[in-house]
């Protein structure tokens, strides 16, 4: 019991600044990948050029192919080259965006494109506007599949976040390196330990939302 | 009165769905689009709300030009329902019933009144029904909340695709059956797509057969079934002709045949009772199941004479060798 004791006086304090950094950048990044990709898949489900979809879709997902830490180096470089900040918060969070938009890019667009059509038409041949259809009919149809996309990239990036580290972001990575460095097992540890529980936590509470916001009679994603 | 004025449709790719149509649907009458997949019957009735839009050639409504209306305003005037799954599975029967009141901004309890009413209309207890969603009815179930959802704004107009198109021969036929007591009440313009013959003849106070995008004939379904316009309506109707040919004739049309020589008392029976405007199909159904050898036949309350089993195989036989196939 005394090491325990003493392993949280000695890195209690630590352990909780870096967990609130973790989840200002997860949560900031998600915001952000969120206000970009469910609007940019529910346009690209309406746009009179297919290649457009293809090339967002083929591009999103060309990013995903890069290796994390690979990504974040890039940007590092990319924003020296630019003059921009290449430590802290804001290069780090242009990787996470990055990072996070395919799933809830793909699954807006697919989930909006699995609506039965014929529903779609009823709706419009009732008389519903383009964008009652949308509110009304599509979106509440298609919520499990955009929730789905939106719970799998808060699990990556909470993941991915941990890399933030090396560039100065702070976050649990912090806490990772230095064990790493000093090979401390109390280090990796008090970074690897919070970082499983909050994607557990994010993961959940994303569920009950997902429960929260989907209408009866839609299966949410858990359900299948 | 709905106006197709030399109608065409041709589809991106050159298909060409509907070709130089024209016809009149007066207030209040059932029209059936009768033909195979491929038509244009479905294109036809979608050009009426505009889900589908004439390539060439005008619709008129009341006189006016729907491609000079807002398309939204016209489609709310406008009922709408379809086979299968049309019904929105993530709200409840009473919301999908309420659909077009909402978008027209009814009040609150004006909508919840006219869905309780829809409801009692089409044969849903509403304090049973009203909280349900789609899945937990069955299909007979959820095509009576279609009919009511389309019926919901009380518009002039209907269009029906196919509507019991996906049910048992059971279900389905007792839905023709009160939808056809319910018209008779409500009296709408009914547009009623079906590649059922046998349902078109039903529904129908006029049938609009077409067949590669052409109206091939328009007329009633007797007329129909007795004076083909053409080779190809002669084919269509096949080797029903005879059934059909005994559906649309009704027992008023052939009565003195049926009656007995000589004067009769009164009715032979009570009950059963066959009505005048029943077809031979019916009459003969009833013979069968009664047992009888005469039925007493009543137009409404009004005793018209003691129809005779034997008479009515001789008509029917007798038809039987007018529509026999020349082989």
């Amino acid at each position: 019991m005394n090491r325990l004791a003493d392993f949280f006086a000695k890195l209690g304090p630590e352990m909780a600044q870096r967990t609130y950094e973790h989840i200002y950048l997860t949560f900031v990044a998600m915001v952000i990948a969120i206000v970009i990709a469910v609007p940019l898949g529910i346009y690209l489900t309406r746009t009179r050029w297919p290649k457009l979809t293809t090339a967002a879709l083929g591009g999103a997902g060309v990013i995903q192919t890069v290796p994390a830490l690979a990504l974040i180096a890039f940007i590092v470089i990319i924003f020296a080259l630019i003059a921009l900040p290449t430590i802290g918060t804001l290069p780090a969070l242009v990787a996470l965006v990055l990072y996070a938009l395919l799933p809830i890019l793909r699954n807006t667009h697919t989930g909006i494109r699995q609506v039965d059509p014929s529903v779609i038409e009823v709706a419009t041949g009732m008389g519903m506007k383009p964008h009652q259809v949308l509110f009304q009919v599509e979106l509440p149809l298609s919520l499990p599949v955009i929730m789905a996309g939106i719970r799998i990239s808060t699990v990556w990036t909470i993941g991915i976040a941990t890399l933030c580290g090396l560039i100065g972001a702070g976050g649990l990575g912090d806490l990772i390196i230095k064990g790493l460095r000093s090979i401390q097992m109390d280090y990796l540890l008090a970074g690897t330990v919070p970082a499983a529980v909050l994607a557990l936590v994010f993961d959940w509470t994303l569920g009950g939302i997902e429960k929260w916001l989907t209408p009866r009679g839609v299966p949410t994603s858990s359900e299948g | 009165m709905i106006t197709f004025e030399n109608v065409s449709k041709a589809f991106a790719g050159g298909v060409e769905a509907v070709k130089n149509l024209s016809m009149e649907i007066a207030d209040g009458e059932t029209v059936v689009l009768l033909g195979t997949s491929g038509s244009g019957k479905t294109t036809t009735m979608k050009m009426v709300n505009r889900l589908i839009e004439p390539s060439s050639g005008r619709i008129f409504i009341d006189g006016r030009d729907i491609m000079e209306q807002d398309p939204i305003e016209l489609r709310r005037k406008i009922g709408y329902a379809i086979q299968h799954i049309g019904l929105f599975p993530h709200m409840t029967v009473g919301e999908n019933t309420a659909v077009v009141p909402g978008l027209l901004r009814w009040p609150q309890d004006k909508i919840a009144e006219r869905v309780d009413q829809l409801l009692a209309m089409v044969g849903l207890d509403p304090e049973e029904f009203r909280d349900r969603l789609p899945v937990q009815l069955s299909g007979g179930q959820q095509q009576r909340v279609g009919v009511a959802r389309s019926l919901a704004a009380d518009p002039p107009i209907i269009l029906m695709d196919e509507p019991f198109g996906a049910l048992d021969p059971i279900t389905r036929e007792q839905l023709q059956n009160e939808f056809l007591d319910l018209e008779s009440e409500i009296k709408k313009t009914v547009i009623f797509v079906t590649h059922d013959v046998f349902e078109a003849v039903k529904m129908a106070d006029r049938i609009a057969l077409m067949d590669a995008g052409r109206l091939q004939q328009l007329s009633t379904p007797s007329d129909l079934v007795a004076n083909p316009a053409n080779q190809f309506v002669d084919d269509f109707l096949g080797r029903h002709r005879f059934q059909l040919s005994l559906l649309t004739r009704t027992i008023e049309s052939v009565l003195p045949e049926l009656l007995p020589e000589g004067a009769e008392p009164g009715p032979a029976e009570v009950e059963p009772r066959l009505r005048a405007r029943s077809s031979l199909i019916d009459a003969l159904d009833m013979f069968k199941h009664t047992g009888r050898k005469s039925l007493p036949v009543y137009q409404r309350d009004r005793f018209l004479g003691n129809a005779q089993k034997e008479r009515l195989l001789k008509v029917i036989a007798q038809i039987l060798g007018e529509t026999r196939e020349p082989s």
